[in-house]
């Protein structure tokens, strides 16, 4: 259904005859594969729908103008900026979807530790603007590529960082944004004419309404302008690289040191990160390289850091002896960052994490303490920069059995995960075979330390639909072993309430259905009445779970 | 291959924006952090490296077709390359590059060109030249005054070959001019083409005109075999690629040699010394057909296995161009042995470089993309605080030459050899 000439002239009008196209070659460029990216609802088949239109405004008022027009002809319309996520893409037949990439200012506010970033600024950017002052942000696990604004203002945004810089929460300050109304909201210090320096003002939090610990995943208008927190980085101020593409090193001086630590058991590998909870040295903390695989990670790390390997090297190098021997250390390892503010406070942290390892009877992995390989770690886990390495083996991953909780339950059915992975590794060919165990994430999805962040990374070919529909049963599986431990929705399958398997968005009439049956039902009747006053016509998608009062209160789940 | 035939590597993209900045660890802050000209020129998806994977499969499926915009988008693509570099940081298996020239020959072949391209081909065809109103019949006569063998009558293995734009145009040519004298000076036994000298076509091959570039590429394999050349050595860096990885693809087989690569031997030699002092400061820009487009043709054959049931590998292994062994140092040693010369380093180098903008065809079918593309350049190179930038490439100087900034600011752009010339 193409839109009418009207409503095509109103939005030309408002963001110029370049940055709009209703051309279908071009709007098909602007829907998302499912299969290709970790949608967290399939892997799909089916592409989500073509918009009517792509528009790409340049400034907040460009997309106020935007989201009026939106609203008077009931169109529905969703913003994106890097264009990783399914989430960010439109699910209905009368939609269009906003391209943010003219929008990619940064601002450093060095006094009040702040960066004020619009929708195209992605991680490396502001990282790279923030270090000209020494400081630094959390870039959350998707990496560097992508918006600083949509991870914070939409979904959860923990990293390697996490653990001393928090996640996307904690680190969000002013915001400017334009509601799902039309309405532009500024919010905290900038709502009072005061600069972006403070997130919260008087009343009810803002903040928390418009994005709460997960994120609205774009549901309730255009954030448009943000400040985010910055934190000390005593590092250089140019991220200065050596080496060959792809294999880019950093070496940022003494005061830092990338450590993979390695411990016995899951028992030992637990208690250790309680400690670094506990001790505040942790700059990074993250479980990176385990995402190929338990008895894959060591071939790939040799691989990843030489200019020219190849993954036809794989045979040859896991059948290395030093290598099998390395993959056996590292079994229960993870990644540590520490970096000193002083030679004195690099000395204490150096002689915590050594009293760590012998509390817990670790080691450090002396194949990550080669130089290039310290470097390589170092320079991947301070940017991000190569974090779509986690496509490279097949082209597409799920994240499955994400245990993000407390590491002490986490730990309990590890090597039941690892399982349950690992034997259908071996009876199916759906999915690579990696080890079973590929369990990565953050050691601390929240600052200060807490819930991890894990995922079981699941590689299967894109292309191969068998490998797709493979992909899927072995989701089924994973979820039974949720399902029997009382996690509930496994990772591949947080956003399965949101879109069907062919892209479009559930209805309200379903998610009223859906929801009434739901443990705590008024959570989203609550979220209902919010998307009321912010979006009232219901024209950014789903991803904000709504149940509708009067649906629930016939369900006869009171009032 | 055929446009179908990148199918696997369409639905394998992950969308993760890696064709569209420099690497990410080489970000230095956000004005020079993007590397395609063509999305940051029209902004639109679709005229990205991932954009024209999904157009792609929505074309071969049926839903997009090749109407006026689509067409447009298809070829306005410098084919600079570095979509294929920033791709292969994390994805060893898809080949962005030569999906994307497919993608234009599939518009080609089906009759969809821009008008700009029509009379650069028809050139080609009638003139052999791809500069529009140039005559086979003045090719040569940038070269009338210098004493080069006529390789066709005189015997010798060493080929000048000046390319297009340093015979044609009237205000290079005195560049090709020196660089002959250059080496003849260092004692360089060099010869050309004479009358048989004709276009490379590289551009041709970049542009999608596949059957043009075929056919001009055969008979100019065999004009360069009849004269019994062994070595051929340009200035310019669309030749240097398409001798060096598009003819090699055809099997030609001598050695290619950049005037930089040549010029570079003679000094550390001693073959060429400096007299005078040149007190400037300058900045290098990598031509991308010199640079990451330049690393040397290793000839494959295979097809792709999967092991560890679905990993993605080749049997045998295939060559893997990262784009790291392309001519990035021999320019530099060259301006750094100059006397006086001063050498800083724009943000965007070696295989991110950012494109002049005149590639793929684009400066005579998309000029104001292309003067676009150039003057991001120059803001870049004027922001190092250089007195001027330095080239390799006719192409890379001819643009930069025409354009300006988005303030209008320009810059004084110099090849190698002019200052090379200047310090002798």
């Amino acid at each position: 259904m193409a839109l009418s000439r009207e409503i095509y002239q109103a939005l030309e009008a408002v963001v110029g005859k370049r940055n709009i196209s209703e051309n279908i070659g071009v709007c098909e460029s602007y829907r998302s594969i499912p299969a290709q990216s970790s949608a967290h609802y399939g892997p799909s088949e089916d592409w989500t729908p073509r918009p009517q239109a792509v528009v790409l405004p340049g400034s907040t008022e460009e997309v106020r103008g935007v989201v009026e027009i939106c609203n008077k002809y009931k169109i529905e319309f969703k913003a994106a900026s890097t264009f990783w996520a399914t989430m960010g893409y439109i699910g209905g037949d009368c939609a269009i979807q906003l391209d943010m990439r003219r929008m990619k200012k940064i601002e450093i506010d060095a006094k009040n530790m702040c960066a004020i970033v619009e929708p195209f600024a992605i991680g490396a950017t502001v990282q790279a603007e923030a270090m000209k002052v020494g400081l630094n942000l959390n870039i959350p696990g998707v990496g560097c590529s992508s918006s600083t604004l949509a991870n914070f203002s939409s979904w959860i945004a923990f990293g390697p960082n996490s653990i001393s810089m928090g996640q996307g929460s904690e680190n969000i300050l002013a915001m400017e944004w334009v509601l799902a109304s039309g309405e532009v909201l500024r919010t905290g210090s900038l709502g009072s004419g005061d600069g972006w320096f403070c997130g919260e003002g008087p009343g009810p939090s803002q903040r928390g309404l418009l994005r709460g610990i997960f994120g609205a995943a774009g549901s309730l208008g255009v954030c448009t302008r943000m400040a985010v927190r910055l934190h000390p980085w005593p590092g250089p101020k140019d991220y200065p690289t050596y080496g060959q593409a792809p294999a880019y090193k950093a070496d940022f001086g003494d005061n830092f040191k990338c450590y993979t630590l390695c411990y016995p058991t899951w028992e030992a590998w637990a208690r250790s990160i309680q400690y670094f909870y506990e001790c505040d040295v942790a700059y990074s903390g993250h479980r990176q390289f385990n995402m190929f695989g338990r008895d894959l990670k060591g071939a790939m790390l040799n691989i990843i850091t030489n200019p020219d390997g190849q993954l036809a090297d794989l045979n040859t190098l896991v059948n290395d002896p030093y290598i099998i021997e390395q993959n056996a250390k590292m079994k229960h390892e993870y990644q540590i960052i520490i970096a000193g503010m002083t030679k004195r406070d690099m000395e204490y942290k150096e002689a915590a994490v050594d009293y760590i390892l012998k509390q817990t009877g670790g080691w450090k992995s002396e194949m990550m303490l080669k130089k290039e390989m310290h470097d390589y770690a170092l320079a991947y886990l301070t940017r991000l920069g190569h974090k779509n390495l986690n496509f490279v083996m097949c082209g597409a991953y799920e994240g499955v059995l994400g245990l993000s909780s407390n590491i002490w339950k986490a730990i309990q059915v590890a090597e039941e995960a690892t399982d349950t992975k690992k034997f259908w590794e071996q009876n199916h060919d759906h999915i690579a075979a990696t080890g079973g165990d590929s369990a990565m994430g953050s050691l601390s999805g929240i600052g200060g330390g807490g819930a991890t962040g894990w995922e079981f990374f699941t590689n299967f070919d894109a292309y191969d639909k068998e490998s797709v529909r493979g992909t899927c049963k072995f989701v089924d599986t994973t979820q039974a072993l949720h399902n029997k431990y009382g996690f509930g929705p496994d990772f591949c399958r947080w956003n399965s309430d949101v879109r069907h398997m062919n892209g479009y968005y559930f209805t309200q009439e379903e998610h009223d259905e859906m929801f009434s049956k739901a443990a705590q039902p008024w959570v989203f009747g609550y979220q209902y009445k919010i998307r009321e006053i912010v979006n009232p016509n219901n024209l950014c998608g789903t991803y904000f779970r709504t149940a509708n009062p009067s649906k629930l209160e016939a369900a006869g789940k009171g009032k | 291959m055929a446009l179908i035939d990148y199918r696997p590597m369409m639905e394998r993209c992950s969308s993760c924006a890696g064709c569209k900045f420099i690497p990410f660890e080489k970000i230095k802050g956000v004005r020079f952090a993007e590397n395609c000209p063509s999305i940051g020129y029209y902004n639109f998806m679709t005229y990205s490296a991932r954009g024209r994977f999904q157009l792609s499969q929505s074309l071969l499926d049926g839903k997009a077709k090749l109407d006026e915009t689509v067409t447009e988008a298809i070829h306005s693509c410098t084919s600079c390359g570095y979509c294929d570099i920033g791709c292969k940081i994390t994805r060893y298996n898809l080949d962005v590059l030569d999906h994307n020239i497919e993608q234009k020959a599939y518009a080609v072949e089906n009759g969809k060109t821009l008008p700009g391209q029509k009379p650069v081909i028809e050139n080609l065809k009638n003139e052999n030249s791809m500069i529009p109103g140039t005559k086979k019949a003045d090719r040569a006569a940038w070269a009338k005054d210098l004493k080069m063998k006529d390789l066709n009558k005189e015997s010798g293995t060493v080929a000048f070959f000046p390319g297009c734009k340093y015979s044609y145009d009237k205000k290079l040519q005195k560049v090709a001019q020196s660089a002959v004298k250059l080496l003849q000076g260092a004692g360089v036994d060099l010869g050309y083409l004479g009358a048989a000298d004709n276009c490379c076509a590289g551009r041709a091959q970049q542009m999608g005109f596949f059957g043009d570039f075929k056919h001009r590429a055969d008979s100019n394999i065999k004009a360069f075999e009849k004269a019994g050349v062994k070595t051929i050595v340009t200035p310019c860096s669309d030749c240097y690629h398409a001798f060096k990885r598009q003819y090699a693809k055809l099997g030609f087989k001598v050695e290619v040699l950049h005037v930089v690569e040549y010029i570079d031997k003679l000094i550390k030699e001693g073959k060429i010394k400096f007299t005078k002092s040149i007190p400037m400061t300058v900045t290098y820009h990598d031509p991308c057909h010199l640079g990451r487009l330049g690393e040397p043709f290793i000839p494959w054959e295979g097809k792709e296995k999967k092991i560890y049931n679905q990993i993605h590998t080749w049997e045998p292994k295939r060559p893997r161009y990262n784009g790291i062994y392309g001519i990035y140092d021999a320019p530099r040693d060259i301006l750094k042995a100059i006397p006086g010369i001063n050498l800083v380093e724009m943000e965007r180098i070696r295989e991110y470089s950012w494109c002049c903008g005149a590639g793929g065809g684009c400066n005579e079918s998309n000029p104001d993309f292309s003067a676009w593309t150039a003057g991001e350049r120059i803001a870049e190179a004027n922001a190092t605080g250089a007195d001027a930038m330095v080239t390799a490439c006719p192409w890379c100087k001819d643009n930069f030459t025409n354009a300006a900034d988005e303030d209008g600011n320009k810059i004084e752009v110099l090849d190698v050899i002019e200052l090379v010339q200047r310090a002798l």
